[in-house]
């Protein structure tokens, strides 16, 4: 679909010729976020620099009828951040400053496109964080964190994107300018923004986020503990928990994830373990010594080879370094790969790890591992070659081999990456007709056209539909009429 | 060098970007808010991602070497931060060159033609750069460079006067003598490549080389032959001249040497790259060092600098040849010497060779980044290793009033050793 | 449409059973919702009665009022009309408890006492501690999104709901969320049903995160002179690496229904985790305490329950004030000065949770006119911030006089109304009492 030169003109006028790119090598390299399995070139990416500009546009594209997708970094896993159906895509990029600080009151009010680490480099002087750190925290903007209610290694303990946000200027698919909760955290009536957070664009365009800031614990220990198994390592996972720690981050890395860390980075991963875990302790000074004690003690019995705490910071950080950058550093290994996102009830680990095992043999294609062990936040990454069209087969028969079994043992289809387009069609196998028409229904009432970011999240799905209605009770026959 | 086939999507015959290395992006964007342009910009097409992206399109032939993917390409400072920054080690700064070569030898005609004639025809030209250097130097002293500045005269010319603002004085030349004698316990012989701007602008910086190394132990050779290095050559694909420079440099230094060492880090990491584009400078390129990298194995007599310092990565020093250690611990060897680390220190100055003087937009912008930052350390010296660096910062800090001096690590360091006993 | 009582009750017979309808005027009575009689009580055994029950409702245009234990039925404004009481204190199961996931699924029934208990075998707790939560559902409290001082380290509901099982207006059972601790497929609808009264669907069933219960734990009161002085407390304790896991506010009239010995303010801090950590954070928080001028005394086991007692008051006026946590002091500065001036002599209690700055208020019996310009007053006073005032429990004729709920920004509140349209548009659930009468 090509845009109107009528819209293209009003873009301008909203933008100026800086804000517009409409050049094929500009919407050529906006087809696609870092899922880049789908593709699909916006006819025109706008620019913003306010957030009266998104509001001027998403009034024009709904007055015209065209779809608007917005993008922060482009680093989401999902597709999310692509526009099948063309339109305007908004990049977020040139909005990323941050509004206020307000360490008092221990919140920040930031622009969407603000990278995530900035905002914890803007205020660790000071001892506090932003807590929710996606492995892209690097790159991914707090815009797109908010639109996929991104987790990190560390929501363990502190909790997923949503449980820092107090507060959303929102542009709604309406093209109302809405600002939903704020710096204080109780208001009457319905949670808007708790509601509106991973909403993936559905709902509108978020223009400023209020979050919350911690203060940083008074220490942190970090724990290595090698294992000749990835049973072993789950049960050691499964062990920790079970005995009341909860570790700020509790993270699981396997032989081949290892292998293509050291190769990339070379954070100090023990090579030639078949898995290990990271087990980062945060807290009172006292209590991270105990429970790094009983951590490791936990590691030990469960037949750990190895098991040693960082030194220092530096070596903290390039563990740390290592385990972030693992989804890149698998460029080494293979040219393509599926990540999978979704979670299982952490008692399960043990016995969903086994069964990734055998769906690998069962497949002949290599699965790497690297994941949130302590949710049961499973990211098996598939490797393949794009080029040879019978491994692509293969690895999308393992790739959906294991996200029914995840489902079978009481699991999500994602975690923390979110649906976009990649898992859109997977709900249903979660949902029911009427839980899928309550969501299309609630998507309504903040898009009534619905043409924020068309395609994701929701299913292609009779239950998505105009005139849909779920099965309702059988009424007694006659008696009251 | 290996192998290309004869087409790759709209890359033809020699020179083409390799195709396997460009599908080592897994497109993250790890090197996105660490790239210059994308945080001057804020859109993809200017982003490591995105010239990848562009440059793999045409790999595959989906686009065309249109004008639009030579402006993107040509927009980008070659800093090479995405490199230090990518997980996948995907050769950034190579696949750069590669394409570059690729547009000028089939792409559109360049749009910075008769700016680019000049330089090239002068920069790596050490006796043309003299010439026109001397002739800048008689403009200024003969008080027509403030009337030309005070008469806005070269204000529609922003090019010419970024060029015109870069060179505050020309020193005079120092002339080395074509062997320095090791001092103390030999560790062996090493050539010097004197480069094009240093030799001119700082020639005291070689001078100091020279003396350092001798005073670590080196015999330093330094063949008054030698050319350019070619970097300016390969930084903008003219592949043809840079490989003729790099031949030449490679016979201006006799074969029995160690090393060769320079002290501009432009000049270290091209030549560090012969063995990618030229078998005959193979060597050469295996041989180079970066002057601090050999001093800081080396015992220097170093006497007390009370100075409050901060260091500068040269991104072709830090990104380009991974060297960021060295220099802070060599300063940090200086009695009395306060490091105090610059925030982003390996965030591009916006010098990068001539692209303050092609794009003086976005190099200005990232200079005045460099610059809060510099003020903010509260530090009296800035040191860097490169001298594109020292012109560009200084030339910022002339502007703002701000009274910094900006210096290469070997001068503090001399200064320390004349200090010694 | 107009339907008549004895077929409709028949409806609801065969639906519920005899045992699950009450007709009689006791029963009615007892049930009445600000003094609105109910014509039925329904006390459904599953979630599909509860189904059956709002499918009637919606067709026979009947307005339904659901509770739990019915502690919290003077939240909000009078109901405008009440047919049906809908008691889910019989759904009453916990469903799955999964001790090594920390997850557990409760049909909304259930007590937070009940469940308290259950989880205490495993040293598990679900940190949910508004006053009186024991005898309270967690559907109640889910809907009424309570919260108590464990809220200091543990979050809100919103940081504890991971899925629900609700009824929409027409009889819908509809699912939302996860029953893993972490989800983000599709939007996030228990997010939706926290605070919402009930007034988008009926909660039947909630999946909760469960915490290990902390090894030891210690709290200790940190007397200080005045509201200026708790100020600085809790000021420099967030801006500490003391990690609290309640940080609670008390004035000089809550010490003293607490029994505690009387002050103008004090701060009750509790710390729990392994026991030499909890001994470390006692003496940074003495420490802290002397150097804001003030001391930190601890104080035995019970102290919790007492503190429980310091809120509860029978007959007035219960406010819920939401304010800046920098705001605090100016706040309760605030409240002794409208008191003075408008109720002189009537006690006002404040307690709540410090570090978010979500205040409870409660005053003796009040004449609703005074207590209205007093909640006004407040208001006037929190609002630039973005703070709140909202009438958590009170006389039928205060909550008359003004909206309990206070003012809702036009756009936020065009959204509310926009989902009350679209999943309620027949308005049978809870009519008229949320906000903006929705």
């Amino acid at each position: 679909m090509a845009l109107t030169r009528t819209v293209l003109d009003a873009l301008t006028r909203i933008l100026g010729p800086d804000g517009v790119i409409s050049s094929p090598e500009g919407r050529l390299v906006y087809e696609c976020d870092m899922q880049t399995f789908y593709k699909g070139a916006p006819d025109v990416v706008a620019l913003p620099e306010s957030a009266e500009q998104v509001e001027a546009i998403v009034r024009l594209c709904r007055r015209e009828r065209v779809p608007v997708v917005p993008r922060g970094s482009g680093s989401g896993l999902i597709g999310g951040a692509m526009a099948p159906a063309g339109g305007v895509m908004v990049g977020l990029n040139r909005m990323d400053r941050i509004l206020e600080v307000d360490l008092p009151n221990r919140c920040a009010t930031v622009q969407p496109g603000l990278v995530n680490l900035w905002l914890t480099r803007a205020v660790e002087d000071r001892g506090y964080f932003f807590a929710p750190d996606p492995s892209s925290q690097m790159v991914s903007s707090i815009g797109g964190n908010v639109s996929t209610n991104a987790g990190g290694p560390h929501c363990l303990k502190y909790g997923i994107t949503v449980n820092h946000v107090l507060g959303l200027e929102l542009v709604t698919g309406a093209g109302e300018r809405v600002q939903l909760g704020g710096k204080v955290a109780d208001r009457p009536g319905y949670d808007l923004t708790g509601t509106a957070v991973g909403a993936e664009g559905t709902f509108g365009l978020v223009t400023a986020i209020t979050v919350r800031l911690l203060h940083a614990a008074e220490a942190v220990k970090t724990v290595l503990a090698s294992f000749p198994s990835i049973e072993h390592a789950s049960e050691a996972v499964s062990g920790i928990i079970a005995a009341g720690i909860i570790p700020a981050a509790l993270e699981m890395l396997d032989a081949l994830m290892i292998q293509a860390i050291e190769a990339g980075i070379g954070a100090g991963y023990p090579k030639g373990a078949a898995a290990v875990l990271l087990i980062e302790l945060d807290g009172p000074a006292a209590e991270v010594e105990a429970q790094a004690e009983r951590a490791a003690a936990i590691c030990r019995e469960r037949g750990a080879l190895d098991v040693r705490v960082a030194r220092d910071e530096a070596e903290r950080a390039l563990l740390w370094k290592g385990r972030k950058e693992a989804a890149g550093a698998l460029g080494r290994l293979a040219p393509m790969y599926m990540l999978q996102d979704a979670v299982v009830p952490r008692s399960k680990l043990p016995a969903i790890m086994r069964e990734i095992l055998a769906i690998s043999e069962r497949h002949g294609v290599q699965i790497a591992n690297v994941f949130h062990a302590g949710d049961g936040n499973l990211h098996p990454l598939i490797l393949y070659d794009d080029r040879h069209p019978e491994q692509v087969e293969r690895a999308r028969a393992a790739n959906e081999e294991v996200l029914h079994a995840c489902i079978a043992m009481g699991g999500t289809v994602t975690g923390e990456h979110g649906v976009g387009l990649d898992k859109a069609q997977k709900l249903p196998l979660q949902y029911a007709d009427a839980d899928l028409n309550f969501m299309y229904r609630l998507r309504g009432v903040f898009d009534p056209d619905r043409l924020m970011n068309p395609g994701k999240l929701l299913p292609s799905h009779p239950a998505c539909g105009e005139g849909f209605r779920p099965a309702r009770p059988r009424l007694p026959d006659g008696a009251w009429i | 060098m290996a192998t290309v086939p004869a087409t790759l999507g709209a890359f033809r015959g020699a020179d083409a970007p390799d195709l396997e290395a460009l599908r080592k992006c897994v497109h993250c964007g790890i090197c996105v808010p660490q790239c210059p342009t994308f945080r001057v910009l804020g859109e993809e097409m200017d982003t490591p991602r995105g010239r990848l992206y562009l440059m793999r399109a045409a790999a595959e032939g989906r686009l065309g070497l249109t004008e639009a993917l030579a402006r993107h390409l040509d927009l980008c400072l070659g800093c090479r931060a995405c490199e230090t920054a990518c997980p996948s080690g995907v050769p950034f700064g190579s696949l750069l060159e590669s394409a570059r070569v690729q547009l000028r030898r089939h792409g559109p005609p360049s749009r910075h033609r008769l700016l680019e004639a000049l330089v090239f025809a002068v920069f790596p030209e050490p006796r043309r750069l003299g010439a026109l250097l001397a002739a800048l130097s008689l403009y200024r002293r003969s008080g027509l460079g403030r009337l030309v500045r005070a008469l806005g005269l070269l204000r529609p010319f922003p090019r010419l006067a970024a060029m015109e603002a870069l060179v505050a004085e020309v020193p005079r030349p120092v002339p080395l003598p074509a062997i320095v004698p090791a001092r103390g316990r030999r560790r062996g012989r090493v050539g010097l490549l004197t480069g094009c701007v240093q030799r001119h602008l700082y020639p005291g910086v070689n001078r100091d080389t020279a003396q350092l190394l001798a005073l670590a132990g080196y015999e330093v050779v330094v063949p008054a032959a030698q050319g350019c290095c070619g970097a300016l050559d390969l930084h903008a694909g003219r592949a043809d001249a840079f490989r003729a420079r790099a031949r030449a440099l490679a016979a201006a230094f006799p074969d029995d040497l160690d090393f060769v060492v320079t002290n501009a880090a432009g000049c270290g990491s091209a030549m560090k790259a012969y063995g990618h584009w030229l078998r005959e400078a193979a060597d050469l390129g295996a041989k180079t060092r970066d002057v601090l990298e050999l001093l800081a194995e080396a015992e220097l007599p170093l006497g007390p600098l009370a100075l409050r310092v901060t260091y500068h990565d040269a991104c072709h020093l830090a990104h380009g040849q991974r060297v960021r250690q060295e220099p802070r611990a060599l300063l940090r060897r200086i009695p009395g010497l306060t490091l105090v680390e610059l925030p982003d220190s390996d965030f591009c100055c916006g010098s990068a060779g001539v692209y303050n003087l092609l794009e003086p937009r976005i190099a200005r912008a990232l200079l005045e980044q460099k610059l809060a930052r510099i003020a903010a350390t509260g530090a009296r010296v800035v040191a860097a290793a490169n001298p594109g660096c020292l012109l560009q910062i200084a030339s910022g800090c002339r502007a703002h009033g701000l009274d910094v001096e900006i210096v290469h690590p070997v001068e503090l360091l001399a200064r320390a050793a004349a200090r010694a006993r | 449409m107009p339907v008549a009582g004895r077929s409709v009750g028949g409806a609801l017979a065969a639906i519920l059973g005899r045992e699950g309808l009450r007709e009689d005027d006791a029963a009615r009575a007892a049930a009445s919702v600000d003094g609105e009689v109910p014509r039925w009580v329904a006390r459904p055994a599953t979630p599909e009665q509860v189904s059956g029950v709002l499918a009637l409702a919606h067709d026979a245009g009947l307005a339904v009022a659901p509770r739990g234990s019915g502690s919290a039925l003077e939240l909000g404004r009078p109901p405008a009309r009440v047919d049906v009481v809908l008691d889910l204190g019989g759904l009453d199961r916990v469903l799955d408890w999964s001790p090594d996931d920390l997850t557990v699924s409760v049909q909304a029934g259930v007590s937070a006492g009940a469940l308290a208990t259950r989880l205490a075998g495993r040293r598990q707790l679900l940190p949910l501690d508004p006053p009186g939560a024991a005898t309270r559902t967690l559907g109640g409290l889910t809907a009424t999104a309570a919260s108590g001082p464990l809220r200091a380290r543990y979050g809100t509901l919103r940081d504890l709901l991971l899925g629900v099982r609700f009824v929409q207006a027409d009889g819908v059972v509809t699912w939302g969320g996860a029953r893993v601790v972490k989800s983000v497929s599709g939007y996030d609808v228990p997010k939706l049903m926290i605070g919402a009264l009930g007034t988008l669907g009926v909660l039947v069933e909630l999946t909760l995160r469960l915490h290990p219960t902390p090894e030891a734990e210690r709290t200790w009161l940190v007397r200080v002179r005045d509201g200026a002085e708790a100020q600085a407390v809790v000021d420099a304790l967030l801006d500490s690496a003391i990690q609290p896991n309640r940080v609670e506010l008390l004035n000089g009239a809550a010490l003293g229904a607490a029994g505690l010995p009387a002050g103008a303010a004090a701060v009750a801090v509790s710390v729990g985790t392994v026991a030499a950590a909890v001994r470390a954070q006692g003496e940074a928080l003495a420490a802290l305490a002397r150097r804001v001028g003030g001391e930190a005394v601890p104080q035995p086991a019970d102290f919790w329950d007492r503190y429980g007692r310091a809120g509860a008051l029978g007959g007035g006026v219960r406010l819920r004030v939401a304010t800046l946590v920098t705001g605090l002091a100016a706040a309760l500065g605030e409240l002794d000065a409208a008191a003075a001036d408008l109720a002189p002599g009537v006690a006002a209690r404040v307690t709540g949770c410090a570090a978010v700055g979500a205040l409870h208020v409660a005053l003796a019996p009040i004449a609703p006119e005074a207590a209205a310009a007093l909640v006004e007053r407040l208001r006037g006073f929190v609002a630039p911030a973005g703070g709140s005032v909202v009438v958590e429990a009170g006389p039928r004729a205060l909550r008359e006089a003004l909206d309990p709920w206070g003012p809702v920004a036009p756009g936020p509140l065009g959204l509310m109304r926009a989902l009350k349209d679209e999943f309620d548009p027949a308005r049978v659930l809870n009519p008229g009492r949320f906000v903006g009468g929705l």
